[in-house]
């Protein structure tokens, strides 16, 4: 656990905590990392991963601990003061300006705030074709941001904080986005960066990509540093272990909610929505659906687990009726029920009462409507029924929804789309970004729903864990397509290998 | 049939003037991501000021005068769309509103309501050599109020800021990615009023113009929509200083295009040609005529509400 | 209108935005000369003095504050940014009146209904290219409806000038209409008109419309939250956006028919003084609600209305009251915000702890 003797250090977080609100994203991080190294930080969704990478380029400050540059104690106040000690930090989002050029976007990254009446195009262009030429990362410098894939805005980024000439080389999931020759690319990259003397700090969850770019690995859970090692001294399972826990064992609902779905489904229904042969474009007509065949019966949970990005976003659209396939067969049930994941700006009307915000999805039944009008003191009768059923913490039917708190929020929208949904419940990420009780809420309403044997539950998640507590059968959406879970794999291990071979066995596979 | 071209441009100049001046204004505060119908408020502002300044210390200091009153204008917009980040809409709507009223109301407090029209010291023509003796258009262009002179030389030199300086790059970047353009270190708010509070004074200046250059007087709303109009003009010269002040001499020519319709006694409905401008700019928008698309962060509050 | 709404967002709120711009107005003239009080007085004597001033003035004057007032309502419950209710109140103006002075075969009542439907329609109609662009093209509404409002005025200076000349063709305006379609009298002797009522039953019918049926309630999903409704109430945005731009189109229109019907009986140059912008202060002021609409209508005509009067009787500028209309403006939008920071804080507050 000590740092390494061999890599003079260049930047230390010591000890750092960091709460938002109810969520206590770092318990005690520590990160050390030597110049010319890749270092590589992994973890598991939600472990703090990019809160420490934030914490190290200026953008939030902790709440505990301190940052140590060059031995001195650093305060980054902005992200300009962590600039001038040397850290640039390539986003997981990226920060272009879509109509600008490349060379402008460069140009604007150069300057950063610099004040100044010149803008140095030309300088920019010469330093950029220099850089093309060592780092291998081409670029069409008078090419609209807009008009490139996602591979070559990253390479604009990267540019971007390279020509900024920076000591400390920051990425916070660098891969998510790529294409897998995308990524070799990339690898080769961040080597040649630490050749150089740099030091490259890499934020990942894909193992095999760590293991074979990593000189040193530090693994978070629970935002906390558990394992600091070089790359040399551990093993993949020693790695996977550490992030998930020693026993595997599962952080949320514990038993409970496990054993329910360990026993056998009550029984195995009718199919309620099947998919045949589905195909869709993504938002950039990148990440389709491929080909995915699907079948959801009654009383049953299907998880559907998966890195983000890969088209879960999309089997849930067309699953809830949100979206017509291109190609292939859909045959979903008319009124399905759908918890999607971004709750505050899909869920919810933050301007409508508890009561319009359930009326969003119940208007269409009958007892509520006569004629044009909707009948709202049934729907009230409704609402306070479903506020006692549900535990929804709102003084009245007359609440705001913006005035809830995010766990009772969704269970607005849980309560709502749990009536609603009779024969099929699609739920997105129903967790994200809910506290331990609101999660455990969820859970118990999508076990209560499965036991009752009317319904059918896709879950879609990218949370393993919950996939793994909840569902009765378990496919992996890898780059568009989806994979069945054997029972024999049903552990973390064997759906992250299962994750891995699929995309690799795509990679091959592929003429992108 | 020579000179009534002549006069005809040289309206058109002069009508197209105080469009220019607003406009070019307002091109760079859309530019950074604020739309200010508030102009009007500005330009009016700036009118009266410009008489008032006039008449105390002559047509010069009164279009300082007409500068200042329309940042001033300008600023009420800034601290209430941008510092409290009301909508742009509303609140240019607003200042539009309180422009027109506060200054009509000032300005009969001031010299009564029936008073005959005011007299004020105008800016007087200033006649560039060489340039003027060019056939037809010399004098038209060239023998203007120096406040002409200065739509001219502004829209090259605010095309140059915007495309050529390190300070324009950060100005575009505001008002198509604002998050984007706070990662790389820019103050967005701060970009933003100042962008406002430049248009709004060159709207006062626009104002000043009207007053000092055009009509002589000051009268009750005698923007008559300009700074709307000067909206409209910075859509169809898509954002673009240069194309901004083709757009404004447009407009300016469409305007003067009905006097001269009835000087030659021609029984066209000069209506047609007053709205002519307007449809262009709608197919500007909708993309018949060139691709007109404004700042993606345009109207757009920063930082953004949660 | 929301169904949930709690006293202070209101009455509270729109009373001190008031009280709030009274307060600067009335520090304005001060600065300016002017003896507040007396001005108000004055005011207040010329809006509210006597049965003829309520009736014949304030009232009349409310009208097409309500019904543009309303357009305006429902535009922004919508989210409809749309900024054309003058052009549209000309367009309607401009329908009405070439109908009102055509098909007199028709009986008088029917006539009339007609010129106020094609008032309406002619309104819709003007929204319908901003309405369409929008929805079709992506083209933010707000300056294609600014634009339109000039185009509207240069119609109907060119219809008053061209073919809806009066017959000596010597003024700018247009022949009178026929007795038989023009808005009777509520009572005789003031002239305030069944244009009133209209605008009042109008008022209430939206109130209902919005609050009580299905297609309100998508209307105010649609313009709180378009990404809710689509996803969660699984409705179709883009009819709902298309419904509610072309019904504001034509309230304002038939604003335009109604003061064309009800006061002038004839179309004129600069029919409107701008009612189509005082409309959004009409609006804000009431909280969007169509009910409340009424009153802030009624305030705004009592305050067009009492400005001659002060400035007979105070030689206070009649300009100066659309300063205070801007005022209300700015004070009810201040205020707005200022609340949901306060709000927002407090609850921010409040998790933390949870």
């Amino acid at each position: 656990m000590s740092s390494s003797a061999d890599a003079p250090v260049a930047v230390r977080l010591r000890d750092v905590h960091k709460r938002f609100g109810a969520v206590h994203a770092l318990r005690g991080a520590d990160l050390s990392l030597g110049f010319g190294e890749v270092h590589a930080v992994l973890g598991e969704n939600g472990a703090g991963k990019t809160t420490l990478l934030r914490i190290l380029a200026g953008l939030i400050p902790p709440d505990r601990g301190e940052v140590i540059v060059g031995g001195r104690v650093a305060r980054f106040r902005t992200p300009r003061d962590a600039w001038s000690a040397g850290i640039g930090l390539v986003h997981q989002h990226f920060t272009l300006v879509a109509r600008f050029t490349v060379l402008e976007n460069l140009a604007l990254g150069v300057r950063w705030g610099g004040g100044g009446f010149a803008l140095p195009l030309r300088d920019v262009r010469r330093r950029v074709e220099r850089l093309a030429e060592e780092t291998g990362l081409a670029v069409p410098p008078d090419a609209q941001v807009g008009t490139l894939g996602v591979g070559e805005r990253q390479r604009v980024e990267i540019l971007k904080v390279l020509l900024r000439e920076p000591r400390v080389l920051a990425l916070d999931e660098p891969t998510a986005v790529l294409a897998p020759g995308e990524v070799d690319m990339l690898l080769r990259l961040l080597r040649t960066q630490a050749a150089e003397g740099r030091c490259v700090v890499l934020v990942a969850h894909k193992l095999d990509e760590v293991l074979s770019v990593a000189d040193r690995v530090t693994v978070l859970r629970g935002g906390r540093t558990v394992l600091e090692a070089a790359r040399s001294e551990v093993s993949a399972d020693l790695l996977a272990t550490a992030m998930v826990g020693e026993a595997g064992a599962l952080v949320l609902g514990e038993s409970a909610a496990t054993t329910a779905v360990r026993r056998p489904a009550p029984a195995p229904g009718e199919p309620v929505a099947r998919l045949e042969g589905v195909t869709l474009s993504g938002p950039r007509g990148e990440r389709a659906l491929k080909d995915v065949a699907l079948e959801v019966r009654r009383g049953e949970i299907v998880g559907i687990a998966g890195v983000e990005g890969n088209g879960q976003r999309e089997l849930a659209k067309v699953l809830s009726r949100r979206a017509q396939p291109l190609g292939g067969r859909a045959t979903v049930p008319p009124d399905p029920g759908f918890i999607p994941q971004d709750r505050a700006r899909e869920g919810l009307v933050p301007d409508f009462d508890v009561a319009e915000n359930l009326a969003l999805a119940l208007h269409r039944r009958g007892e509520w409507r006569r004629g044009p009008l909707l009948l709202w003191q049934n729907v009230r009768a409704t609402a306070r029924d479903l506020i006692a059923r549900y535990r929804i913490a709102a003084p009245s039917t007359r609440s705001l929804a913006r005035a809830l708190s995010g766990g009772n929020q969704q269970r607005v929208v849980v309560a709502r789309e749990l009536e609603s949904g009779r024969d099929l419940l699609v739920a997105e990420n129903p967790t994200r970004g809910l506290d331990v009780a609101a999660t455990a809420f969820v859970h118990e309403e999508l076990l209560r729903l499965r036991a009752r044997g009317d319904t059918g539950i896709a879950l879609l998640s990218t949370d393993l864990d919950e996939v793994l507590a909840l569902a009765d059968r378990i496919l992996v959406m890898v780059r568009g397509r989806l994979v069945e879970v054997p029972e024999d794999a049903r552990t973390r291990l064997g759906v992250g290998a299962l994750m891995l071979s699929a995309g690799e066995s795509q990679e091959s596979s592929s003429s992108v | 049939m020579s000179e009534i071209i002549a006069a005809f441009l040289e309206a058109s100049v002069r009508l197209g003037a105080p469009l220019a001046l607003a406009a070019l204004g307002e091109s760079i505060t859309e530019r950074s991501g604020v739309i200010n119908i508030g102009l009007e408020g500005s330009i009016i502002a700036g009118a009266l000021a410009s008489a008032l300044g006039a008449l105390a210390w002559g047509a010069g200091w009164g279009v300082g005068a007409g500068a200042v009153a329309g940042l001033v204008a300008a600023a009420v917009f800034a601290l209430f769309a941008l510092g409290l980040r009301c909508d742009q809409i509303i609140t240019g709507t607003a200042v539009t509103m309180g422009g027109l009223g506060f200054t009509a109301a000032a300005y009969e407090s001031r010299f009564g309501a029936t008073g005959t029209a005011l007299s004020l010291p105008t800016l007087g023509p200033v006649t560039i050599p060489l340039l003027s003796d060019l056939p037809l258009v010399g004098r038209a262009f060239f023998a203007q109020a120096p406040t002409v002179y200065l739509a001219y030389l502004l829209a090259p030199a605010l095309w140059l800021y915007l495309n050529r300086t390190g300070w324009g790059l950060e100005l575009r970047a505001t008002g198509e990615e604002p998050a984007a353009a706070e990662a790389a270190g820019v103050r967005v708010v701060r970009t933003r009023v100042l962008a406002t509070l430049f248009g709004g004074a060159l709207a006062g200046v626009a104002g000043a113009h009207l007053a000092l250059a055009h009509a002589g007087t000051f009268g009750e709303g005698m923007s008559a929509g300009r700074g709307f109009i000067a909206i409209a003009v910075v859509v169809l010269g898509r954002w673009n200083p240069l194309g901004v002040l083709a757009a404004a001499l447009l407009f300016g020519a469409a305007t003067a295009l009905q006097f001269f319709l009835q000087t030659l006694g021609l029984d066209l409905p000069y209506q047609l040609f007053l709205a002519l401008p307007y449809l262009l700019t709608l197919l500007a928008l909708a993309g018949w005529v060139g691709r007109a698309r404004a700042p993606a962060a345009l109207g757009k509050p920063w930082p953004e509400p949660t | 209108m929301r169904s949930g709404a709690f006293p202070f967002a209101a009455i509270v709120a729109p009373a001190a935005a008031f009280a709030l711009s009274l307060l600067v107005a009335g520090v304005s003239l001060w600065l300016g000369g002017h003896d507040p009080l007396r001005a108000g007085a004055a005011l207040l004597g010329g809006a509210i003095g006597s049965t003829d001033a309520i009736l014949s003035v304030t009232l009349v004057r409310s009208v097409p504050f309500i019904l543009t007032g309303l357009a305006v309502a429902l535009a922004f419950r919508a989210g409809v940014w749309n900024i054309g209710a003058e052009g549209q109140l000309y367009a309607g103006a401009l329908a009405a009146t070439w109908v009102g002075l055509g098909f007199s075969w028709l009986p008088g009542p029917l006539h009339l209904a007609l010129v106020l439907a094609a008032a309406a329609v002619g309104g819709a109609l003007w929204a319908l290219v901003p309405a369409l662009l929008r929805v079709r093209l992506g083209v933010g509404e707000v300056i294609t409806t600014l634009v339109l409002n000039f185009v509207a005025i240069d119609l109907a200076s060119w219809a008053v000038r061209g073919p809806l000349q009066e017959s000596r063709r010597v003024f700018p305006q247009s022949e009178a209409l026929a007795l038989d379609v023009r808005l009777p009298a509520l009572w005789a002797g003031t002239r305030l008109h069944w244009g009133f009522v209209l605008a009042a039953v109008l008022a209430v019918a939206l109130w209902w419309v919005l609050g009580r049926t299905l297609i309100g309630f998508k209307v105010r999903a649609v313009g709180s939250s378009p990404e809710a409704a689509r996803v969660s109430g699984r409705i179709a945005v883009q009819p709902v956006t298309l419904g509610a731009f072309l019904a504001s189109g034509a309230f304002a229109g038939l604003a335009g028919g109604v003061e064309v019907a009800g006061v002038t009986y004839a179309l004129y140059e600069g029919l409107s003084p701008g009612h189509g912008y005082t409309a959004i202060a009409v609006a804000l002021l009431a909280g969007l609600n169509p009910l409340a609409v009424i009153p802030a209508g009624i305030l705004f005509g009592g305050l067009e209305g009492g400005a001659g009067a002060m400035q007979r009787f105070a030689s206070v500028p009649a300009a100066w009251v659309g300063g205070v209309e801007a005022l209300v403006i700015l004070c009810v939008l201040a205020i707005h915000q200022g609340v949901r920071r306060f709000g927002r804080a407090a609850r921010d507050g409040g998790d933390e702890g949870a």
